[in-house]
C-alpha cells in the first residue's frame, strides 16, 4: 500500500482551474520528485496535501488516514513537514533557537510554561544532533535572516526534520542558489533520504538534482498530469519533452 | 407609542447615516492603505466647524460646499507629509500616528473654537416640521439623508464607473499587480485618503446642524463607525452603509425600550455578528 | 546555573532603582504617588508588551481590562468586602474571565482587523461604567471606598495612610507580575509565542495552533492588564469611565514603542517617560493633549524601535 496516496485531487480558484484531476502514489521511503513547467501548478499541489489550501474534488491519505477535514498545523502533528519555496524560518532568532522550538513542539512542549528538569538534556542533546547534521553548528549562534540562502535553506530543512515527519515535503530547495550552494543542499537531502529512509516529496526546477535524488518522477503541466515513472523513463518520454521544449513551457 | 418608535427609527437613521458616512471612508483608507485613520473623527470635527466659520460669510449653501472640500485639502496633506511615511510599515505606526493626529486635531479645535459647544445655524424653513403628527421629521432631517444619499450614491458611481474607482478597488484587491501595471500608488492612496476625508468633512457640516458643535464630536462617533465597518464586513462598500444603519436604527429603538443600552447595544450586536459570520454581513471570508 | 551581571545587568539597575524610589524622589522633585503612578502603568504597559512585542498581536483595546480591574477592585471594597486582597483578586478575576470569553472572537483576526475589534470592545466596558449609575457612580466614577491596610499575620502594612508602604505593596505585586511574565517568556511557550511573532506560517507549520497560542497570550497579557488596573484604582481609591476609554488604549500601546517593544523593560521606560511628561504638560499648559499627540507623531517618525531599542542597536553596531 501507498504511503501518501493523492487521488484526482483538483483545485478551481473561481474560474480558473490550478490544479486538475491530479493523482499520486508514493511508497514508504521512496523519494519524489515533482517536476513541469512554470505555471504547472507544482505549488497549489503541495498546498493541497498538506491542507494549506482546501480541495475542490478528490482526497488525500496519509498512510491510511484520510486528511479531509484537518487542518494544516494538525496534519504536521500526524506527520507531515514541508518548507516552502521562499523560505520561512525565524530571521530574527539565531539559527539554534530556530531549531529549538520545532524540537520543542515535537517533544510537546509548546504549551508549557517551564521546562521540565528531566527533558531539558535530551531537547538541547537533539537540537546539537540537528544542527551538526545540517552543518549549522558552526554558525549556530548567527540570526537566521543574516546566513546565506543555502544556510537559511538547511536551517529550514533541520527545522521540518526536528519534527521527526514521516514524510517531508521540500517545495523548490535549490530556487534562486548558485552551483555550490545547489549542490550542498542536494547532498543533504540525498544524506537525509539514504540515512533516514525518510518518504520525501521534492519540487524541483533543477534537473541535475532531480536525477541525482529521485527515484520516481511524476510530471505536471498546466495542471494536468503529465507522466510518471523512473528518472530513465520520463528522460525518454517523448510527451515531457514536448511540454518542455514546446509550446507549454 | 407607535410614534415614539418611528421617531427613534427615523433618529436612529440619521445617526446611522452619519456612521455610514464615517465608517465608508474609514473603510476604503483601511482597505487600499492598511491604516485606521483614528483621525477620522477629528477631521469630521474640523469639516463642521470650517461650516460654522464660513458660514456668516458664504451661507449656509457655500458652507456646505466648502467646508467639506477644505477638509479634504487638509486630509491630503496630512496624507502627503504625515501617514504615507508609515505606508508598507507595521500598521502599529500608522495607527499611532494617526491616533497622535487625532489628539492634537480635538485639542486645536478646543483652542480655536472653545470647549462650549457652539450653535449652528441652518436655515429656518429647512427646521420646520413637515406634517404636525410627524413633528420629529423636520425638512434638514429629510434633507441630511438625501445628501446622504446622493454622497453614497456618487461614491458608487466614482468606484465602479471611473477610472480612478476602478483603479482604487483594483488596489485593495492586489495592489502590486497594480503598481506593475504602471499606476502611481502613491497618488491613488493620496486620492482615496482624500476621498475619504471628504466625506469625513460632510458628515461633519451635516452633524453640526443636527447635533450641534463640540470638540468631542469626532471622538465620539469613530467607534461606532468602526462597529459599522465590522458588522457589514471590511472590504464592502455596501456592506458599510447596511452596518452603519442598521447599528443607527438598533441604538434608536433601543432608545425606546432599554435608554440605558443605547450606546452598549451596537457592540453586543457587533459580538453576534463575529460569532456567528466573522467576516461581517457582507464581508468575504479570509481576507483578514 | 551561575548568575551573569553582564547579561542582566539593566535588570539588576532598574530594580536597584525601583527599591530605593522613596529615597531619592523628593530629590528630583517628583512626589512619592507620581513614582507610584509609574510602576503601575510600567506593568500595564509590560502586560500590553507580553501580546505587542512577545506574540506580535496588535491589541488596541487592553484598557478595558485595566478597567475591569479598576472597578473590580473598587465595587468589591465598596459593596462586598473592606479588603484590599479581596478586592484585588476580584478585579483581577473579572478581567481575566472577560478576555478568556471575548478571546475566541477575535483570535482570528490579524493586524489591523485585530486592532479594531479589540478596541471596539473596549467600548461596551465604558458604556456599563457610564451608564449603570446608581452601582457605578457613571460618568463622577465610583467614590466612597478606599484602599485598606493590609494585615499580614506578622505585620500591618499601613496601605493606608503610608504613601511608601503602599509604594512597596505596588512594587512586591509589580515583581511577581513581571517575574512571572519573564519565566513565562523563556520557558517553551514563551519562545513559541515569540515563534509566532517572528513567523506565523511558519509557526503554523511548525504543527502549533497559532489561534489557540494567541488566546492563551492574550488572556495572559489581559489578566496582568487587570493587575495593573487594580493597582491604579487602589492608588487614587477612585475610579471613573475613562480607565476605559479607547484613547487610554493608544496611551499604553504609545508607553511601548516609546520604551521599546523587543525589550522587556522597554515599556517601564516607555510609561516612566509618559507619566513624568504628562504630569509635567498638564500643569503647565491647558494644551497638554497636543503636545501628547505630538509626542506619538515624533516617536512613530523618529523612533519606532524606541529607547532601549535605540540603545541596543547602538550597542551591537
Amino acid at each position: 500500500m501507498s504511503f501518501l496516496k493523492v487521488e484526482s485531487v483538483s483545485k478551481h480558484f473561481g474560474s480558473l482551474v490550478a490544479v486538475d484531476g491530479v493523482s499520486m502514489n508514493v511508497q514508504k521511503g521512496e523519494c519524489r520528485a515533482v517536476i513541469g513547467p512554470n505555471g504547472a501548478g507544482k505549488t497549489t499541489f503541495f498546498n493541497l496535501i498538506t491542507g494549506m489550501l482546501g480541495l475542490t474534488s478528490g482526497r488525500v491519505v496519509l498512510d491510511g488516514q484520510d486528511m479531509a477535514g484537518i487542518d494544516p498545523s494538525h496534519r504536521v502533528k500526524l506527520g507531515m513537514a514541508r518548507t516552502f519555496q521562499i523560505t520561512e524560518i525565524f530571521p530574527e532568532l539565531t539559527v539554534r533557537e530556530n531549531v529549538r522550538i520545532p524540537v520543542e513542539v515535537a517533544a510537546g512542549l509548546h504549551l508549557s510554561p517551564r521546562m521540565p528538569a528531566h527533558l531539558k538534556a535530551s531537547v538541547n542533546d537533539r537540537i546539537e544532533q540537528l544542527l551538526e547534521e545540517g552543518g549549522l553548528t558552526r554558525i549556530a549562534h548567527r540570526y537566521a535572516g543574516e546566513l546565506s540562502h543555502g544556510d537559511q535553506r538547511a536551517c529550514e530543512i533541520m527545522m521540518a526534520l526536528a519534527l521527526n515527519p514521516r514524510l517531508l515535503l521540500l517545495d523548490e530547495p535549490t530556487a534562486g542558489m548558485g552551483d555550490d550552494e545547489t549542490h550542498a543542499v542536494a547532498r543533504l537531502i540525498k544524506r537525509i533520504h539514504r540515512e533516514s529512509h525518510m518518504t520525501i516529496v521534492l519540487i524541483e526546477h533543477d534537473m541535475r538534482v532531480v536525477f541525482n535524488l529521485a527515484d520516481r518522477i511524476t510530471v505536471l503541466a498546466e495542471g494536468k498530469p503529465l507522466a510518471e515513472g523512473t528518472p530513465a523513463e520520463i528522460t525518454a518520454n517523448e510527451r515531457v519533452q514536448a511540454a518542455y521544449l514546446g509550446g507549454a513551457a | 407609542m407607535t410614534q415614539l418608535i418611528l421617531f427613534n427609527v427615523a433618529n436612529g437613521l440619521i445617526i446611522g447615516a452619519f456612521y455610514a458616512l464615517m465608517a465608508i471612508g474609514l473603510s476604503l483608507i483601511m482597505s487600499l492603505s492598511d491604516v485606521i485613520n483614528f483621525a477620522h473623527g477629528g477631521f469630521l470635527a474640523i469639516g463642521a466647524y470650517l461650516a460654522y466659520t464660513l458660514s456668516p460669510y458664504v451661507g449656509f449653501w457655500g458652507g456646505l460646499i466648502l467646508a467639506p472640500i477644505l477638509t479634504a485639502i487638509l486630509g491630503l496633506i496630512a496624507e502627503k507629509f504625515l501617514i504615507s511615511r508609515v505606508y508598507g510599515r507595521d500598521p502599529l505606526y500608522s495607527l499611532l500616528l494617526t491616533f497622535g493626529l487625532a489628539f492634537i486635531i480635538e485639542d486645536s479645535t478646543r483652542f480655536i473654537w472653545g470647549a462650549q459647544s457652539v450653535p449652528y445655524d441652518v436655515p429656518g424653513w429647512l427646521m420646520s416640521p413637515l406634517s404636525a403628527d410627524y413633528f420629529f421629521l423636520t425638512g434638514y432631517r429629510m434633507f441630511m439623508v438625501a445628501l446622504v444619499a446622493l454622497a453614497v450614491g456618487g461614491l458608487f458611481y466614482v468606484m465602479n464607473r471611473t477610472r480612478l474607482g476602478l483603479r482604487i478597488r483594483a488596489g485593495t484587491l492586489d495592489l502590486e499587480t497594480v503598481s506593475v501595471l504602471g499606476v502611481n500608488v502613491r497618488v491613488l492612496r493620496n486620492l482615496n485618503f482624500g476621498i475619504g476625508i471628504y466625506l469625513a468633512g460632510l458628515a461633519g457640516v451635516l452633524a453640526a446642524g443636527q447635533l450641534g458643535l463640540q470638540p468631542t464630536i469626532g471622538a465620539s462617533v469613530i467607534m461606532p463607525s468602526f462597529v459599522a465597518i465590522i458588522i457589514g464586513g471590511l472590504g464592502s462598500l455596501t456592506g458599510t452603509l447596511l452596518g452603519g444603519l442598521l447599528i443607527g436604527v438598533a441604538s434608536g429603538l433601543t432608545a425606546v425600550f432599554l435608554p440605558s443600552a443605547t450606546e452598549a447595544v451596537i457592540y453586543v450586536m457587533m459580538a453576534l455578528v463575529l460569532l456567528i459570520r466573522p467576516q461581517g454581513l457582507l464581508g468575504e471570508e479570509g481576507r483578514f | 546555573m551561575r548568575f551573569d551581571v553582564k547579561k542582566n545587568a539593566l535588570s539588576l539597575v532598574v530594580w536597584a532603582l525601583l527599591l530605593t524610589a522613596p529615597l531619592w524622589v523628593d530629590r528630583v522633585g517628583a512626589y512619592p504617588e507620581l513614582v507610584t503612578q509609574v510602576v503601575v502603568m510600567g506593568l500595564a504597559a509590560m502586560s500590553l508588551n507580553f501580546l505587542l512585542g512577545y506574540t506580535g498581536v496588535l491589541s488596541f483595546g487592553h484598557a478595558a481590562y485595566f478597567g475591569l480591574g479598576a472597578y473590580g477592585v473598587g465595587l468589591t471594597i465598596r459593596y462586598l468586602m473592606p479588603s484590599t486582597m479581596a478586592g484585588l483578586a476580584v478585579g483581577v478575576l473579572v478581567g481575566a474571565l472577560a478576555a478568556a470569553l471575548i478571546g475566541p472572537m477575535i483570535v482570528r483576526r490579524r493586524g489591523v482587523y485585530f486592532a479594531m475589534v479589540t478596541i471596539a470592545f473596549g467600548q461596551v466596558f465604558y458604556f456599563i461604567a457610564f451608564r449603570w449609575n446608581n452601582v457605578t457612580g457613571g460618568d463622577d466614577g465610583l467614590t466612597n471606598w478606599h484602599r485598606e491596610n493590609l494585615h499580614l499575620g506578622f505585620a500591618t502594612f499601613k496601605l493606608m495612610d503610608s504613601p511608601y508602604d503602599f509604594y512597596y505593596f505596588v512594587l512586591a505585586v509589580f515583581a511577581i507580575c513581571t517575574g512571572l511574565m519573564a519565566l513565562i517568556l523563556r520557558s517553551p511557550f514563551g519562545r513559541t509565542l515569540i515563534a509566532i511573532r517572528e513567523n506565523e506560517r511558519r509557526s503554523r507549520f511548525l504543527g502549533i495552533n497559532v489561534n489557540f497560542h494567541i488566546w492563551v497570550s492574550w488572556v495572559v497579557s489581559c489578566t496582568f492588564m487587570s493587575v495593573a488596573g487594580a493597582l491604579y484604582a487602589l492608588l487614587n481609591n477612585f475610579v471613573d469611565p475613562r480607565a476605559f476609554y479607547w484613547s487610554q488604549s493608544g496611551v499604553f500601546v504609545i508607553m511601548c514603542v516609546m520604551g521599546g517593544m523587543r525589550s522587556f523593560w522597554g515599556p517601564l521606560l516607555g510609561a516612566a517617560v509618559y507619566v513624568v511628561l504628562q504630569d509635567y504638560l498638564s500643569s503647565v499648559t491647558p494644551n497638554w493633549m497636543s503636545f501628547i499627540g505630538l509626542v506619538f507623531v515624533a516617536v512613530v517618525l523618529f523612533f519606532p524601535r524606541g529607547f532601549l531599542g535605540v540603545l541596543r542597536r547602538r550597542a551591537s553596531e
